[in-house]
């Protein structure tokens, strides 16, 4: 829906090429877009305001000059101040040193909190915690039940009293109950509440002056709007938040609000939800946001991911062999199988600069694909694997019945492989095979 | 609770917003020694009220063709008809049919309701279930098998408002929960099926095509019936609602929009911009957490509201 900030910017740069450096008139039409990228993230009006302004000076005091890429550079430097705004440094979990240490979530209705309780609990077991869940939602139908289910589903214990106690007693007795037991975190889920709505903002103060919380996390929607400040401002003042996490990151909002939150209030972000699964949970990155509310792309994650994927060893044994032309359908399937382990096309697509508009549908290319060439693959014969052109008709005839497929899909399968051949004879290397 | 009330309860509801609004415009307008700082406050109370980036520079490119002087001689009524005027041209423009929710007669009227991850979905469709059910026959239908405990929270919901409710359990398939909603709906002689669904970002191809897999069900077997697929829209929520409306519109054609949770600070000015870019009418808006805060959503009370 918007044209890549990056793109934007080049087309400025064009009209200006044969000047020896930015105009102030260039410099006012750049801070123009970039003004627009922000706000059609969802950055506040006045934190944009404010950081429009403070660009304007960095990048005259930098003197940007037409021969070192004036484009690249300026975005080097919104990017940069963004990434500084965001959090130079990752800051983690408080855990207390005398357990059990207490973790209250509190936010809007249909933020996350339930979900991102069990997911929090579930990422400190991993750290070797033994965390157990506390349902406070006394009002919202069947979300205690959801705790419960989910938890368990997740194997992290629930402590309830059901809807009739008060929240603060049901914490204060899960702090009874967890210190007889091994429990050395609770994470108290709350009801979702609207800011302004005082009864309920007074239920949260009431659990914050009587139990000792090392960690108040507000939860905040990734697509909230301009009043998201407005509201977590409230939090803040009533129970001195000491942490953001950002929910529902794996669509396509931009996350303007993370430069908000930032901007307006010392708070640091500390984690984000990027699905529906226990695991979809991750620390914050700074640098990361930056290019996402940029529309940039998240690159850093994407590399990340694929060189987790590929070890320095396989991209020079891949190498060798396309070298030598001896890159087989085994090698094909296994190069496959990696792309599963980096993500789904969907989330692929959604790292790479300027895709996150593109139609997914037509570059479909989902798990059961992949089983099905596994299948095809398994169905040959060794030769057949390592030199696929002596497949002829009768040979792809008995492939399609042992794998279950029909021969036009084993056509394709040859189709792509001899085209990705083709490719790599052109380039004879590899660095990050398939991305670069 | 008679019209009267609930008009005053709409109001109410966007009391908030008219405050700020309404005070802000008077204020700038009073404050604003020429045009361009009058515009650049219009510009940032239009932004901070989620109108979004391209319809506010409509707006604001219209006024910039006003002669201020001009304008500061007229009074504020005059210069608030006008703002009120564009508001309700964006949103009366609609080359749609119907803008408002409509019970067919003597068919099966089935209700989808759709929408990302904690919209207000389950909510929704138990209080729609809660306005019409004094003169129909309605049936809820709990296909959100995915979200733990959803189908707990509709039951839950269902008992209040004394609406009839199919059964199914977490993890089923929800096009078969459908399909055998439909059945039990014709067999009982229901005249309304209210279908909530689970919560998905538009953006995850697979969950798109069980809802499209869900619309298909509908079809197939519902025989003579209307089709009303009502998309939840948070009023907290900021331009990515537009690609949220955009794809889910793009799978399976959007009839209205339900706005919900209108009784926080956020100004639901959103709704502008999803008109303006996408010609999907707002149906329904609700205020709270209680059954019976669901609205017709009246575009000049809207407005009305937002400036008086």
């Amino acid at each position: 829906m918007f044209a890549d900030l990056s793109e934007k910017f080049k087309k400025i740069f064009k009209k200006i090429k044969n000047k020896g450096k930015l105009s102030e008139k260039d410099i006012k039409n750049c801070l123009y877009e970039i003004r627009i990228a922000l706000l059609e993230a969802d950055v506040n009006y006045k934190v944009v305001k404010e950081f429009i302004n403070d660009l304007n000076e960095q990048i005259i005091e930098e003197k940007i000059s037409e021969s070192l890429s004036p484009a690249q550079q300026v975005i080097k430097i919104v990017h940069q101040e963004i990434t500084r705004i965001l959090g130079s440094k990752k800051s983690d979990i408080v855990i207390s040193s005398k357990p059990p240490t207490v973790m209250l979530l509190a936010g809007l209705q249909g933020t996350g909190k339930t979900t991102t309780a069990v997911k929090l609990a579930n990422y400190l077991r991993k750290k070797g915690k033994h965390p157990i869940l506390v349902a406070t939602d006394i009002y919202r139908p069947a979300a205690i039940e959801q705790l419960k289910v989910f938890g368990e589903k997740s194997n992290i214990p629930v402590f309830s009293m059901g809807v009739k106690e008060k929240a603060v007693n049901i914490v204060k007795a899960a702090l009874k109950y967890s210190s007889n037991k091994d429990f050395d975190v609770l994470i108290v889920d709350t009801a979702g509440r609207l800011h302004i709505d005082e009864k309920l903002m007074s239920e949260l103060e009431e659990i914050n002056k009587e139990i000792i919380s090392q960690e108040k996390l507000l939860l905040i929607d990734a697509m909230s709007g301009q009043d998201a400040i407005n509201s977590a401002k409230v939090f803040c003042e009533k129970i001195k938040i000491t942490g953001i996490i950002l929910s529902k990151l794996d669509g396509d909002a931009r996350g303007g609000v993370a430069l908000s939150l930032r901007k307006v209030l010392d708070i640091p972000i500390k984690f984000i939800g990027i699905g529906e699964k226990v695991n979809d949970f991750d620390i914050f990155h700074p640098e990361r946001m930056a290019s996402r509310i940029l529309e940039m792309g998240d690159m850093l994650t994407l590399i990340e991911k694929v060189e987790s994927a590929y070890d320095e060893k396989e991209i020079n044994r891949i190498n060798k062999k396309i070298k030598t032309n001896d890159f087989d359908l085994n090698d094909f399937y296994s190069q496959l199988k990696k792309m599963e382990n980096v993500g789904s096309v969907e989330q692929i697509v959604g790292m790479i600069p300027g895709a996150a508009n593109l139609n997914t549908n037509k570059m479909k290319y989902d798990n059961r694909e992949l089983k099905k060439i596994e299948a095809i693959i398994s169905s040959m014969t060794i030769e057949e694997r390592n030199n696929p052109s002596i497949t002829n008709g009768s040979r792809r005839r008995r492939i399609a019945k042992g794998s279950g497929t029909q021969i036009f899909e084993i056509n394709r399968l040859l189709k792509q492989f001899n085209q990705i051949k083709g490719m790599m004879k052109k380039r004879k290397s590899i660095k990050n095979f398939p991305f670069n | 609770m008679s019209i009267n009330n609930i008009v005053s309860r709409y109001k109410q509801g966007l009391i908030k917003f008219r405050k700020n609004i309404t005070e802000n415009i008077k204020l700038l307008f009073r404050n604003s020694k020429n045009k361009e700082i009058f515009l650049e406050k219009l510009e940032e109370l239009l932004i901070l009220s989620d109108v979004g980036v391209s319809a506010t520079e409509d707006i604001i490119n219209h006024f910039e063709e006003i002669n201020f002087s001009e304008y500061k001689k007229n009074n504020f009524m005059y210069f608030k008809e006008q703002l009120k005027k564009m508001f309700t041209d964006i949103l009366n423009n609609s080359s749609s049919t119907i803008d408002t929710l409509e019970i067919k007669k003597d068919k099966l009227n089935v209700m989808m309701i759709v929408g990302v991850n904690g919209s207000g979905k389950t909510s929704s469709a138990a209080k729609i279930a809660c306005k019409f059910k004094n003169k129909n026959n309605i049936l809820l239908v709990p296909a959100d098998t995915f979200r733990s405990a959803a189908v707990e929270q509709l039951k839950i919901m269902a008992n209040r408002a004394g609406v009839e409710i199919v059964n199914s359990k977490e993890g089923a398939d929800p096009a078969s929960v459908v399909h055998d909603g439909i059945n039990a709906a014709k067999a009982r002689n229901k005249n309304i099926v209210i279908i909530d669904t689970a919560g998905r970002l538009h953006t995850k191809i697979n969950l798109m095509s069980e809802l499209k897999k869900i619309k298909r069900v509908i079809k197939k077997e519902a025989e003579e019936h209307s089709l009303e697929i009502l998309q939840t829209i948070d009023a907290t929520m900021g331009q990515n609602v537009i690609s949220q409306a955009k794809l889910f519109n793009e799978s399976l054609g959007v009839t209205g929009i339900i706005l919900t949770k209108m009784d926080g600070t956020a100004k639901g000015g959103i709704v502008i911009a999803i008109k303006k870019e996408l010609d999907i009418p707002v149906k329904l808006i609700t205020f709270g957490e209680k059954l019976n805060n669901l609205h017709y959503f009246e575009n000049d009370k809207f407005v009305e509201a937002l400036l008086d």
